[in-house]
């Protein structure tokens, strides 16, 4: 691909200008070089427009939260978009409760789920990547487009078999076995990602290393490796984010409550208390702050994650 | 260009990734397909071979007719307004401001969300009663617009499709910045300087050149929207009967309520061959879109 | 809440009587053991503290909970059974659910510990025939005994001058006294379908009767039969007349309770676990709530009462199928029996409990059921469970579009007969 029509380099890390990355039009410039009315008035509108979306868009978010803080009579009397008239952290002590909700559990178990399942896919993924995309063989080709082709298979559709290989082999029931299955699945989207990131890596970077006589593995390992780190970090977040926000697989693959994770234990409780808005609220919260969080100081990574695998498919 | 490597490196590098996905998501997908031509009903191991007969009865089945026909009406609305959302948001926040940044975290916020979470939430905002969307058109008077959303078998299919928007369209419009940072800025102040305005810039300099975003947005968006399934399981299972049963809800009802698991495959079947060729039309127009660079 | 309290601390003292009891444990119950029920709020509360009561009886066993809520329990139990990984025993709905997987060899006999400790005679036959029995062989312990009527906010029915009509018409007077009033005479919340299925049940029993109803669970009568044309067609008549709370599709049994109780409706068909559900919102059965049976519509139709029967039952695979046929021996005691009754608001189906124990209302519900010749489940019970979601979606198809229910009912027809024939 050759890089006249494009300003950067084709890094797929440098692809997304968000959140304070250079934008190659500078309108600010522009701005004060030519005020004119209509422009400003533009903006105005521009601005009112995306104001009104913006209001709609929170609206959700803003019902979770003042929800959360009420009691369930306060929510039927005065409905659901009003200020809670004092901040009540029952609701949250209730879904916390190890005799009730019994969240704090459930959070644990998410925990040590998500981080094996994210750092084997990761692992796994830059393996299949790096292979494909600094070495060429026979089928290398048909082989990625196998290996992608995953990305794109509804997991409905393996439900059943998987849980019966899952049984016998003896994880049935276990975190085990939903991170190996959340291994499996992100073996696509994290060799597709690693794969095009060793893709620009230069390659003389590597014939240096030949010539100096280090193998393979060593190149992989003290070269390659270190360079990958930015890429690792926006996996990481993708990934964690799927797979902590993954309800299916735990649910089908886990019982007993010492291995259930946070969105099936937050589904569960809303089957047991449907008229329970505010406790469904905290628990959404809660559920939702490790994600928040990586979105939060993440975001950046995050969003290349986002957009990474799809521009370059 | 690389040269070509003995097999046995790169073979080491792919053998435990390879094995893993094969064992964990290959064999059991091809396990699936094989119920789809048995009469399983999903347990034990007495079950038939019957051939393409879940087949043929599939394409007269009336409930599965009626998840095709949701699932296009769902596709072709998930084409249309997250993508035209997204992209008027892009293109609106495109410049690099505090406020910008701000207007952009925000809406793309929801994508952090688990469509479970996401779920609980906007089925509150559609109670008949208590849920906001109500209690706003009360308050401006709409009263007979006011209905159950969720339960109303018209609306039903809409409202699940709103909630599953509101989380998509943060995601293109992350996707069109993208693109949009591909746009020279040099062709873009060449034709201000030709004296085009601000509508022809944007109808033949900028949407042209966001071509591979809009490709690929479309590809991710019809991907995700066959395959979505939580968040219509979470809101209606599907209901009030079967008005918002999409091919993914079709097959997991049939596979687990109805306990036909063996039909509910060849439906799994049905829908990975539609994706299959969304698939194959991606790789199509995304070569094509990059060619557009060459 | 209080109320909820003061039961948890009865069933704890129960639970510490129990584990003197020398009978309960067995030397050699060894290994793990897994229940598993659908069970929310007080039953499952109390279930799991049985459990924990039969393991410190028997401290060879190994236990986990796992709790999982009453409609997800029916795909998890599924998937387990499926993967042939189901829990030694859990709780299942007694009739044409527990009939679909005895056919397919999921569930063990459990003849010997049924004649050892002579259940015969702590049962009466007709639970044991309809709930017990299957293929000639025992395979459930009956937990539970709910009974479908309607119950209905007292305060509500004196303001308005209401008198309990026994009665079809009566019923319509009632619904249009109430109208007048401004109050929605029926609350009906069926967003998971269910509930919808107690009208046509009751219609059908008390128009067509059990017998034809019996057929055409199993398939030998049609949808399209003037019976249930005219099922459908009374019930149209309450619906058309605007008596129920609108958008029954939009909400949940329980919310629907809520409706009765806050007065914002007059009554609700459900059945008695609606009881364990206001006893936690400390109404009084008998003064804030009553019932009444479903009034006659046909006067020579015989009376039949209808409701589900909970069960538990052992897995085939059962990993350790001792421990679950002692846990179910274990569910026959009287004592368990009836705290779980007192709390869940049913009766409990065991002879030996002493029902001088009910509230007024449970023990006038227990007369009924005593007076009605014919004990019916009701519709997702009584017919196999890929015709029952055939018909439950057509109840809540019907509640939202009633006008055309005889084209619906064509499709309902070769639908079922489709799901019967995928059956044989």
């Amino acid at each position: 691909m050759s890089s006249r029509a494009q300003p950067h380099p084709p890094d797929p890390l440098s692809v997304p200008p968000l959140s304070g990355g250079g934008s190659p039009i500078k309108r600010e410039g522009e701005l004060i070089a030519r005020v004119n009315w209509s422009k400003l008035l533009g903006n105005a509108v521009r601005y009112f427009l995306l104001t009104i979306f913006l209001i709609l868009f929170m609206v959700p978010v803003y019902g979770a939260i003042v929800t959360a803080f009420k009691s369930q009579a306060e929510v039927a009397a005065g409905g659901y978009w009003t200020l809670p008239t004092n901040l009540a952290a029952e609701n949250f002590e209730r879904v916390m409760d190890p005799e009730d909700g019994n969240l704090g559990l459930y959070l644990g178990n998410s925990l040590l789920l998500t981080i094996p399942a994210s750092i084997f896919s990761i692992a796994l993924g830059t393996l299949a990547g790096y292979a494909l995309g600094k070495y060429r063989f026979r089928f290398d080709g048909l082989l990625f487009i196998f290996i992608v082709a995953g990305m794109f298979l509804p997991p409905q559709i393996a439900l059943i078999p998987v849980f019966r290989l899952m049984n016998d082999i003896g994880l049935y029931d276990t975190l085990w076995a939903v991170i190996i299955i959340h291994t499996a699945f992100g073996i696509p989207i994290c060799t597709l990602v690693m794969r095009n990131f060793f893709q620009v890596v230069p390659n003389a970077l590597r014939e240096a290393a030949l010539i100096d006589g280090a193998n393979e593995y060593s190149i992989f390992l003290r070269i390659m490796l270190p360079l990958t780190l930015p890429a690792l970090a926006v996996l990481a977040t993708l990934q964690f984010t799927w797979i902590w926000n993954d309800f299916l697989w735990p649910f089908i693959l886990t019982q007993k409550a010492d291995s259930r994770t946070i969105m099936v234990g937050i589904l569960n409780l809303t089957g047991q208390y449907t008229v329970d808005w505010g406790g469904q609220a905290a628990a959404s919260l809660i559920g939702s702050l490790p994600t928040l969080f990586i979105f939060v100081f993440f975001q950046r990574y995050f969003i290349r994650g986002l957009t990474l695998g799809a521009v370059k498919g | 260009m690389l040269r070509r490597h003995p097999w046995i490196i790169p073979a080491s590098f792919l053998i435990l990734p390879l094995l893993v996905y094969f064992t964990f998501v290959i064999l059991p997908t091809l396990n699936s397909l094989y119920y789809s031509f048995t009469d399983w009903v999903g347990y034990g191991t007495d079950f038939n071979f019957v051939g393409t007969a879940n087949f043929e009865k599939i394409f007269t089945d009336r409930l599965f007719s009626n998840a095709i026909k949701n699932t296009i009406i769902w596709l072709g609305l998930a084409m249309t307004v997250p993508t035209l959302l997204g992209l008027s948001f892009a293109l609106a926040l495109q410049g690099k401001s505090r406020i910008n940044t701000a207007y952009k975290s925000l809406f793309y916020m929801p994508i952090c969300l688990s469509p479970v979470i996401i779920g609980i939430i906007w089925v509150w905002l559609y109670s008949p009663k208590l849920g906001i969307v109500n209690i706003f058109l009360r308050s401006i008077g709409l009263d007979h617009i006011a209905t159950a959303w969720l339960a109303n078998p018209n609306t039903a299919l809409y409202a699940v499709f709103v909630a599953w928007a509101w989380q998509q369209t943060g995601l293109n419009m992350v996707i069109f910045l993208a693109g949009l940072t591909s746009v020279p800025t040099p062709l873009v102040e060449a034709a201000k300087v030709d004296g085009a305005n601000t509508w022809q810039t944007l109808s033949k300099v900028i949407i042209p050149m966001l071509r591979p975003a809009t490709v690929v947005v479309l590809a991710l968006t019809a991907i995700s929207a066959l395959k979505s399934f939580e968040i219509i399981w979470v809101m209606t299972m599907g209901g009030p009967f079967n008005k918002s049963d999409t091919l993914a809800v079709f097959m997991y009802s049939e596979s687990f309520r109805k306990f036909k698991m063996g039909y509910g495959s060849s439906a799994a079947v049905v829908l990975f061959l539609v994706t299959l060729v969304i698939i194959v039309l991606y790789f199509r127009f995304a070569a094509a879109a990059e060619e557009l660079y060459e | 809440m209080m109320n909820r309290r003061l039961i948890l601390a009865v069933l704890v003292l129960l639970v510490a009587a129990f584990t003197v009891t020398p009978a309960l444990s067995q030397d050699d119950l060894m290994g793990d053991f897994t229940v598993s029920h659908y069970f929310g709020g007080f039953g499952g509360e109390f279930i799991d503290g049985i459990v924990d009561d039969f393991i410190a009886a028997n401290p060879g066993l190994m236990h986990a909970a796992s709790p999982v809520d009453h409609e997800q329990f029916k795909t998890s139990i599924l998937v387990q059974l499926a993967g042939g990984s189901p829990p030694d025993t859990f709780s299942y709905w007694a009739g044409a659910r527990i009939q679909f997987i005895v056919d397919d060899g999921l569930l063990q006999p459990i003849d010997d510990i049924w004649e050892a400790n002579d259940m015969d005679s702590q049962f009466p036959q007709a639970v044991i025939d309809t709930a017990a029995t299957y293929d000639m062989h025992r395979y459930a312990v009956p937990l539970t005994l709910h009974w479908v009527g309607m119950f209905y906010n007292t305060a509500l029915f004196e303001e308005v001058g209401a008198m309990v009509p026994t009665t079809w018409d009566e019923l319509v007077g009632v619904a249009e006294k109430f109208k007048m009033a401004g109050i929605p005479a029926f609350a009906l919340g069926s967003i998971n379908r269910w509930p919808g299925q107690f009208w046509f049940d009751m219609i059908l029993l008390r128009t067509a009767g059990n017998d034809y109803r019996n057929q055409l669970m199993s398939g030998e009568a049609s949808y399209t039969d003037p019976e249930v044309v005219r099922a459908f067609g009374l019930w149209k008549e309450l619906v058309d007349a605007g008596y129920f709370y609108p958008d029954a599709n939009a909400y949940d049994w329980d919310e629907a309770a809520n409706q009765v109780a806050n007065g914002e409706a007059a009554m609700t068909l459900m059945g008695t676990w609606i009881g364990g559900l206001y006893a936690g919102n400390d109404l009084v059965p008998g003064e804030d709530f009553d019932y009444f049976s479903f009034p006659t519509i046909d006067e020579d139709t015989p009376r039949a009462s209808l409701g589900p029967i909970d069960t538990f039952v052992v897995s085939a695979d059962a990993a350790n199928p001792d421990a679950a046929k002692a846990f179910l021996v274990y569910l026959t005691n009287p004592d368990v029996q009836w705290a779980f009754a007192e709390g869940a608001g049913n009766l409990a189906p065991s002879l030996l409990v002493d029902t001088m124990n009910y509230n007024d209302v449970v023990a006038r519900i227990a007369g009924e059921i005593a007076a009605d010749p014919v004990f019916a489940f009701n519709y997702d019970l009584a017919t196999p469970p890929p015709v029952a979601e055939v018909g439950l979606n057509s109840f809540s198809e019907f509640m939202a579009n009633p006008g055309d229910y005889e084209a619906m009912l064509d499709r309902v027809q070769a639908d079922a007969a489709a799901e019967f024939a995928g059956m044989e």
